[in-house]
């Protein structure tokens, strides 16, 4: 089994955050977030990680801070914009044709915090049947943004339909962003990402339309696909914890912190308070009160007050 | 560099029209003569002192703001106070070097005609400096932030009245899948911000949504000195009753929907 983790998003929607970065590198309890992912694919299952040119040499340093017992190796796309990108799928299907993949795919997206054990999952497959992770979302309207799963009611494991963004959900299960692709699966893989490259979720679709019986793997652990502002600081709530993380180098003097706050390398925060707020690196921070916010890096910011806000990288906001 | 041109060219004229109404008054109380009784020559001198304060009183009163429409409540206003300011110069300034006062009339037919002379040459000065503003490609060419059916008719109304800020692209943080605005393209998310200031020369930026994003809006106009802008909209204000006031010094949007739009009362 080779594991495959789409990280060749643009992430445009948590602009500016992603700006100069993938979202898969966005930070999230001290380490990038693709970090978490591969420490849950087991050591001896080589990891391939798709991205974009436009990322390519952030992720190359990321891979050097990968620990040897993970084997992880780069796919560089070309596409430099979002628009020339090949799509999720179609990055697959080039990289299962162009090193003629003959064997199982663990499929992971590198931008969502699975909050189970991949090594579990992984023993709930059986050979030759695609499975598939899904999470009890419980709210239909958010179900709605994603690819929901109808189980058979006598076999609570078996799919019995799959619809990719219904405007009108029929379940709050929706599927995430782990799957195995079975080796006897990839002829239909490569039919359907030729004429939807960008449809990860259809592909399921297409299996079951072709009757092909697809497993589903139902965890309750937490789950995040952090595509928003609003899930990221979540998905950071849930990794740090009532708790003030402190990087090497940085320093927090006299300001009150509650909830879950980071505080990044060499950044400095000085009197004021902090609460649920996630602090990029090399920051200044002086007399500000902050409340779910996330400050990228280099950002100086002096007696401000700010709720719900996103900096952009270099903002300088000065109060006298 | 246009608008410079054009507003220099907008100053000059208007200087020339204050000189002509009252010399205009002049000959329509006089009659078409060089009267020897009341001598042109001092008259108009005068006339020529004045005409800098009276601009001045009128560029206070933010009049030559091409934005703004010339029609409107507040240019009528600011016209008639510094025509009142102008006619009260001209008389005291006359008296202080001449030692004379004269023809009341005249006066009256002096700030008449300054009022209505200048009104008109400002209302087809509009028409021409917008055309000369808005041409391709446009002096001040504009972002628009936002798809929502408030920026749309933003759009529509700033290119039905060929105002200077002319909208150029179009950037939206959701996403729309609107490929153009009463044709302006809709460029795409706001991770197009920087290639779009950069590549269009943006000197306006209109935020019309993304109320989270005004921050980083904002940021980016500063350190490229481009000149931001916020539709009350965003803010939820919608009743068009609001206004910008001072509130010990410090600039306030004020919204107050059952007083008078120039009421004295808090």
């Amino acid at each position: 089994m080779i594991a495959f983790i789409l990280a060749g998003g643009f992430a445009t929607r948590l602009w500016p955050l992603t700006e100069k970065r993938a979202k898969p590198l966005l930070p999230l309890g001290g380490k990038p977030l693709i970090s978490l992912l591969v420490e849950k694919i087991p050591p001896e299952i080589p990891v391939v990680v798709s991205t974009n040119g436009a990322f390519a040499k952030l992720f190359e340093t990321w891979e050097d801070t990968v620990p040897l017992s993970h084997r992880v190796r780069m796919l560089i796309e070309t596409s430099e914009k979002e628009a020339q990108k090949m799509g999720a799928l179609g990055a697959l299907a080039d990289w299962v044709s162009q090193e003629r993949i003959d064997e199982d795919i663990l499929l992971l997206t590198g931008d969502n915090y699975l909050g189970f054990s991949i090594t579990h999952f992984l023993s709930t497959y059986k050979k030759g049947i695609p499975l598939l992770a899904a999470f009890d979302i419980k709210d239909p309207h958010r179900a709605s943004s994603f690819g929901t799963v109808i189980l058979e009611k006598d076999n609570p494991t078996h799919i019995a339909g799959f619809e990719e963004k219904p405007k009108e959900p029929k379940t709050t299960l929706v599927s995430t962003g782990c799957s195995v692709l079975p080796r006897e699966i990839l002829p239909v893989l490569m039919e359907f990402a030729s004429a939807h490259p960008d449809n990860v979720g259809g592909l399921f679709e297409e299996l079951l339309r072709r009757h092909i019986p697809v497993e589903c793997f139902v965890f309750t652990q937490p789950w995040l696909d952090i595509g928003s502002f609003s899930s990221y600081l979540e998905a950071h709530r849930l990794v740090v914890g009532e708790r003030v993380l402190l990087e090497p180098g940085a320093d927090v003097d006299h300001a009150a912190c509650s909830g879950s706050v980071t505080v990044g390398r060499g950044s400095k925060v000085e009197n004021g308070s902090l609460h649920d707020c996630i602090i990029f690196e090399d920051c200044l921070i002086e007399d500000c009160v902050l409340r779910d916010c996330i400050v990228d890096d280099r950002c100086h910011l002096k007696g401000m007050d700010l709720t719900g806000k996103m900096l952009r990288e270099g903002t300088v906001l000065e109060r006298e | 560099m246009r608008f410079r041109l054009t507003l220099l060219l907008w100053l000059l004229s208007d200087l020339a029209l204050f000189v002509g109404s009252y010399a205009l008054a002049y000959f329509l109380r006089i009659g078409w003569i060089f009267s020897s009784v009341f001598p042109f020559g001092p008259y108009i001198a005068v006339a020529v002192i004045v005409a800098p304060l009276w601009l001045l009183t009128l560029i206070s009163t933010r009049t030559f703001t091409l934005t703004r429409p010339q029609a409107s409540t507040e240019n009528a206003i600011g016209l008639v106070s510094a025509c009142v300011v102008g006619v009260a110069l001209f008389a005291l300034t006359y008296f202080f070097l001449f030692d004379l006062f004269f023809s009341r009339l005249l006066l009256i037919i002096a700030f008449a005609l300054s009022i209505l002379l200048t009104a008109l040459w400002h209302l087809i000065f509009e028409r021409i400096a917008r055309g000369i503003l808005w041409k391709n490609p446009p002096a001040f060419p504009t972002l628009i932030v936002g798809v929502t059916r408030e920026s749309m008719r933003l759009i529509e109304l700033l290119a039905k009245t060929k105002n200077p800020l002319c909208p150029v692209a179009i950037l939206d943080a959701q996403g729309t899948k609107e490929k153009e605005i009463h044709g302006i393209p809709v460029l795409g998310k706001l991770d197009k911000l920087e290639e779009t200031l950069v590549g269009l020369r943006i000197t306006h930026l209109i935020q019309c949504s993304d109320l989270e994003q005004s921050l980083n809006l904002l940021s980016a106009c500063r350190t490229r000195k481009i000149t931001y802008l916020l539709l009350p909209s965003v803010l939820g204000i919608v009743g068009r009753d609001e206004r910008i006031e001072s509130l010990e010094g410090r600039a306030v949007v004020m919204v107050r929907p059952e007083k008078g739009r120039y009421a004295l009362t808090q």
